[in-house]
């Protein structure tokens, strides 16, 4: 069975919230003789891409994102051994909900993901102040901030960290990402509280945390 | 007709002199009457006070009771996180688990915290304006309850993956929501507006709603003698709408402004009213002739079968929405009557 078919299996355990039936997959995947990384970059990867253009298609529902997220930790823990330390992580990324803001799951959905995609991530969990946020980025040299808010009066409170960032002059130092439910519905809401890009779910997220990390490089992205 | 006359005509399918129009102003009331959140929704008569205020300034065919869910987490032990410019939000749920919640006694309405305090601002609103404007009471429905108790991540984990204790959690909470209902019609609630996370589209996929929760309602809602609406809770619910009809008590369903209007009104057949579509988040940031016009759209889309309420879709208006804006949806319907030949 090539990885193209076994990644498409994965993607139908995850549509169906079957969390058993990944796992078995993916140990019979490891038993098969794939790489653990490989079966991260040619099984899950894959599938997690696919699961983010369903979401584009509002056919996916919360609860089938939720199961996902956890067959991707399941899967990451199968294939990383326990303890062990990547020696090539992307890079730091500091995620949070903002101040006064305390619907957490899609954030720590979001955790999940950028985990599975090869961040370090440091999770600052709900009612996160903006000097918590920069502190912590500068601490682990992070050089996205991930800020998630679920309502329009808390998503607003993301500007004090846009205005944060700009003051201590990190503005090319340090990208803003924000998210949560309710940039999906007022897209124009990412650039009234500052943020340099969002994603439309949680899989989207490694892509964009890669482009604007690479702003920060300096490289020339789309 | 006076507003409670004109809804109820409405949601029983006879005929109206114009088509009602809703706006969820809650938090409003706070913000004409100059007090602070935590003070409207911690004392009664502050509540009502800012609901006479928001309807002597708009005129809207309703009053609300308290729309605040963490009387509700409070009820079971959670901390509430008080804001200045939005309702109020659970801070920390009672408890971390299904299992510990299993052991939690169920809330009594007439004692527990802050839910005498609805029930009272209930009773005062029913005597100011009973039979005059509507008094209608939101609540959260039997399927979503739990996230209230244990927060919503530790409630889809039961629900994904631990079907049995799922199960036994909705059997011990449900009494509770039977009893919250019928507690809000006792005080003086003349309709319920059910907001049920689990029948949005967003949150779970059909077949979850249909074989899980469905049956819920089911049970529930033959419990509860009163006019219910039920509310799809900021996501989409025209994927569930058919499943809806026959559920005891149903007297409409409230789409979102993501929902096709005239799709739901197909799904959903002829006899439910159909609520709301206008998008919340637009609201403070378009022109009043810009809510005019999208108010005017979804009249002419769903008004011909008179069983629809002009309201917008999710829950408080944002506070930044200038009152033209809200007296533009006042306009749009009174442009549709005369449109359509409904005089008002």
């Amino acid at each position: 069975m090539n990885r193209q078919v076994w990644s498409g299996q994965l993607l139908t355990f995850m549509i169906n919230a079957d969390r058993v039936g990944a796992a078995a997959l993916v140990d019979k995947a490891l038993a098969e003789g794939i790489e653990p990384r490989q079966v991260i970059a040619d099984i899950l990867d894959p599938a997690i891409v696919q699961l983010g253009r369903l979401w584009e298609e509002e056919t996916m529902s919360l609860a089938q994102n939720f199961v996902a997220s956890k067959i991707a930790e399941d899967t990451l823990l199968r294939c990383i051994p326990e303890n062990s330390v990547s020696p090539q992580t992307k890079g730091a990324v500091v995620i949070g909900n903002i101040e006064d803001d305390f619907h957490s799951l899609g954030r720590k959905t979001v955790g999940l993901f950028l985990a599975a995609a090869g961040w370090d991530v440091h999770d600052l969990g709900n009612d996160v102040p903006a000097e918590d946020f920069l502190e912590k980025a500068l601490e682990v040299g992070a050089c996205v901030i991930g800020a998630s808010a679920m309502m329009q009066t808390t998503a607003l409170n993301i500007r004090k960290l846009r205005e944060l960032i700009d003051s201590r002059g990190l503005a090319q130092q340090i990208k803003l990402a924000v998210g949560g439910a309710v940039f999906n519905w007022r897209p124009d809401l990412v650039t009234e509280v500052g943020g340099d890009g969002t994603a439309r779910n949680a899989v989207g997220v490694d892509e964009l945390c890669m482009r604007l990390q690479a702003q920060v490089c300096g490289e020339v992205t789309p | 007709m006076n507003s409670y006359q004109r809804v109820m005509a409405t949601l029983m399918g006879q005929p109206v002199d114009r088509l009602p129009v809703f706006a969820v102003l809650g938090a409003y009331g706070a913000k004409l009457t100059g007090v602070d959140l935590r003070t409207l929704y911690s004392n009664a008569a502050a509540y009502v006070a800012g609901q006479q205020a928001v309807q002597s300034e708009f005129g809207f065919d309703l009053v609300m009771t308290p729309f605040v869910y963490t009387a509700i987490s409070e009820a079971f032990g959670g901390e509430t996180a008080w804001s200045d410019n939005q309702a109020p939000n659970i801070r920390r749920p009672g408890v971390r688990s299904a299992a510990e919640a299993l052991l939690l006694p169920l809330p009594d309405p007439e004692q527990t915290g802050l839910l005498p305090v609805v029930l009272e601002a209930t009773r005062r609103l029913a005597n100011i304006y009973k039979e005059q404007v509507p008094v209608i009471a939101v609540l959260p429905g039997p399927g979503i309850m739990p996230a209230l108790i244990i927060g919503m991540e530790q409630w889809m984990e039961t629900v994904l993956f631990d079907e049995e204790r799922a199960r036994k959690l909705l059997d011990h909470t449900a009494p509770f929501f039977v009893s919250w209902a019928n507690a809000l019609l006792a005080a003086g609630a003349d309709c319920l507006v059910i907001t049920e996370g689990m029948a949005s589209a967003e949150i779970a996929p059909r077949a979850l709603f249909a074989e899980r929760f469905l049956p819920l309602l089911t049970a529930t809602f033959a419990q509860i003698n009163g006019p219910k609406v039920l509310h799809h809770t900021g996501g989409r619910i025209n994927h569930n709408l058919d499943l809806l009809p026959g559920l005891a008590g149903l007297l409409g369903v409230a789409v979102s402004s993501k929902d096709d209007l005239a799709e739901a009104r197909r799904l959903i057949g002829a006899d439910l009213t159909l609520i709301g579509n206008l998008d919340n988040l637009t609201l403070p940031m378009v022109s009043a002739d810009e809510v005019y016009e999208m108010s005017l759209a979804r009249l002419r889309t769903a008004g011909n079968s008179g069983h629809y309420i002009l309201c917008n879709s999710a829950a408080d208006i944002p506070l930044t929405t200038p009152t033209e804006n809200l007296q533009a949806m006042l306009s749009a319907v009174a442009a549709y009557s005369a449109e359509t030949g409904r005089g008002i």
